[in-house]
């Protein structure tokens, strides 16, 4: 009995932060959003070329409720970064793994990854363009790419770094080869692969973006709706475009890396919850 | 050792490199979608002696992605660590700006581009705004990280001993956070490079290396396309080895603030 009131008090206290931490995040954007009002009804910048946050919400909701059309871009672009980014993390894991491990295509292909991180994603969309077409395949090897370098090099640190004695005393204990890979140096290195995956996300995301901006032969997806509403210098699409990337960037983030922390490595213990 | 280090990803991409060329005259593979390494060096220098008693066109389209670098990364760096040092110090404007920041920094420079194109129109003004916009925020995120690890002892020490609290900004947080500062310096400039390439794509009117590859996708010289993603990594490379690594070595590095 006083067991389960604490615990519902706790409850309610968790509640009551999360709450507030959220009205915290939301607050600046409302303080924002009203001065910006402000200033395009007073005149002060003329609608036309800064539409009025009003606007800009009753165009989202009419892309959203009134004809799905937000959706369909939406799913679109989902369909692409999640097959793109399932390859990047497939592998980029392996690739990165077989890099850690074995010292002769660690050496032979370390100082090229380096090299290539440095180009930009984006950079990569007219080579695709030329050799792959104008269609989704190119915009699927943009996101890929994007995740692919940054697993790939995070997971070849995190298996860098995992203590040698561990290594030692699993070979000691008889662990070899894909025994000693998953039972010891993946759970050993997760924290740096999440870091990857985090970050993979992150510029696959972006690199969809702009490859469905630049894919001719495309006809839907976020980048895209963006791109035609240049052609009507639709100024309030633009926003609303720019506000769902920024959105839906940051849930992907929040949400999907957030539960994969969850059920890795905060389950095992190496991070402290936050 | 050292050696050894450089001799196997040479003789990978040697045989890379190699088999590509072979392939390309066999044809194995369509030369015009996959011009071999041959042709990508011949289009380059081509692009470079096409008006040459006047101007070299590559060095041109190099220059002018380099000048808006350069411009957009200078303004992001001053707004980025002036917002860096107030968020860090004042708990009220890091509360204002760190859910904003949060939900801009996902967005690519790319998608930005046509809203900047209706305001500013094609071209500098739009280029390096976004390239500015793009550096200003991992700047503005690490310095303000730098400035809360500081110790408050020091920060008292100094008040107490009469350093007022504009001064302290600049005389205390700003040396203290700099290791954060440079991190942050090397992220956004990075940033802010690959911006100002891929809003060139979209938004240049006539020169930068990423209008040059875009245009040479376009009519499918795709010598001329690899050769510019060459020179990307050329390019960085050397903003990075020599101008960067220069500065942290100056600063950071000779305070003691991160070990050499």
């Amino acid at each position: 009995m006083m067991n389960r009131r604490i615990f519902t008090q706790d409850a309610a206290a968790r509640w009551r932060t999360r709450f507030v931490a959220a009205l915290q995040f939301v607050l600046p954007f409302l303080i924002l959003g009203v001065l910006w009002e402000l200033i395009v009804r007073t005149g002060v910048v003329s609608q036309t070329s800064l539409p009025p946050p009003s606007r800009i919400a009753c165009k989202f909701w009419e892309l959203c409720v009134g004809d799905h059309l937000l959706w369909r871009h939406l799913a679109r672009s989902m369909y692409r970064l999640s097959i793109g980014y399932a390859l990047a993390m497939g592998s980029g894991l392996l690739f990165g793994s077989l890099l850690a491990m074995n010292r002769i295509l660690g050496d032979m292909f370390s100082p090229i990854l380096s090299l290539l991180i440095s180009v930009p994603t984006i950079a990569w969309v007219p080579v695709f363009l030329i050799t792959m077409g104008l269609g989704d395949r190119t915009v699927i090897a943009a996101v890929f790419l994007g995740g692919f370098f940054a697993i790939t090099y995070n997971t070849i640190r995190g298996i860098e770094m995992v203590d040698v004695s561990q290594v030692r005393a699993a070979r000691t204990m008889g662990a070899r080869g894909p025994k000693l890979f998953t039972a010891v140096l993946l759970p050993a290195s997760s924290v740096s692969v999440l870091t990857g995956l985090r970050l993979g996300i992150g510029y696959s995301w972006r690199a969809l973006v702009g490859g469905e901006m630049l894919s001719a032969m495309i006809q839907w997806g976020i980048g895209k709706m963006i791109y035609q509403a240049r052609f009507w210098n639709d100024i309030v699409v633009m926003f609303v475009g720019l506000l769902v990337i920024g959105l839906t960037g940051f849930l992907l983030d929040r949400l999907l890396i957030r539960w994969l922390e969850r059920v890795t490595v905060e389950r095992w213990g190496m991070v402290t919850e936050r | 050792m050292k050696v050894r280090r450089w001799i196997l990803p040479i003789v990978l991409v040697a045989s890379f490199l190699g088999i590509w060329e072979l392939a390309a005259h066999l044809r194995w593979i369509n030369p015009s979608l996959f011009a071999p390494p041959s042709a990508i060096v011949r289009d380059l220098l081509r692009l470079h002696t096409r008006r040459l008693p006047d101007y070299s066109v590559l060095l041109t389209h190099i220059g002018a992605s380099l000048r808006r670098m350069f411009l957009a990364a200078s303004i992001g760096t001053i707004a980025g660590v002036a917002t860096g040092i107030l968020m860090g110090a004042s708990r009220i404007v890091s509360r204002f700006f760190d859910p904003i920041i949060t939900i801009l920094m996902p967005i690519p420079g790319i998608a930005q581009a046509p809203l900047f194109i209706v305001w500013l129109g094609f071209g500098d003004p739009t280029i390096v705004t976004i390239g500015a916009i793009a550096t200003f925020f991992p700047i503005a995120f690490n310095t303000a990280a730098g400035v809360r690890s500081i110790d408050p002892q020091i920060v008292r020490a100094a008040r107490i001993m009469g350093v007022s609290k504009t001064a302290s900004l600049a005389r205390i947080y700003l040396p203290s956070a700099a290791g954060h500062i440079m991190a942050g310096i090397k992220l956004g400039w990075a940033r802010g490079w690959r911006t100002v390439i891929a809003v060139e794509f979209v938004a240049a009117a006539s020169w930068g290396l990423g209008y040059m590859i875009w245009d040479a996708s376009e009519y499918i010289r795709s010598g001329v396309v690899y050769g510019g993603i060459l020179l990307l990594m050329l390019v960085y490379f050397a903003i990075e080895r020599l101008l960067l690594e220069t500065v942290e070595r100056l600063t950071v590095r000779r305070w003691g603030m991160i070990r050499s």
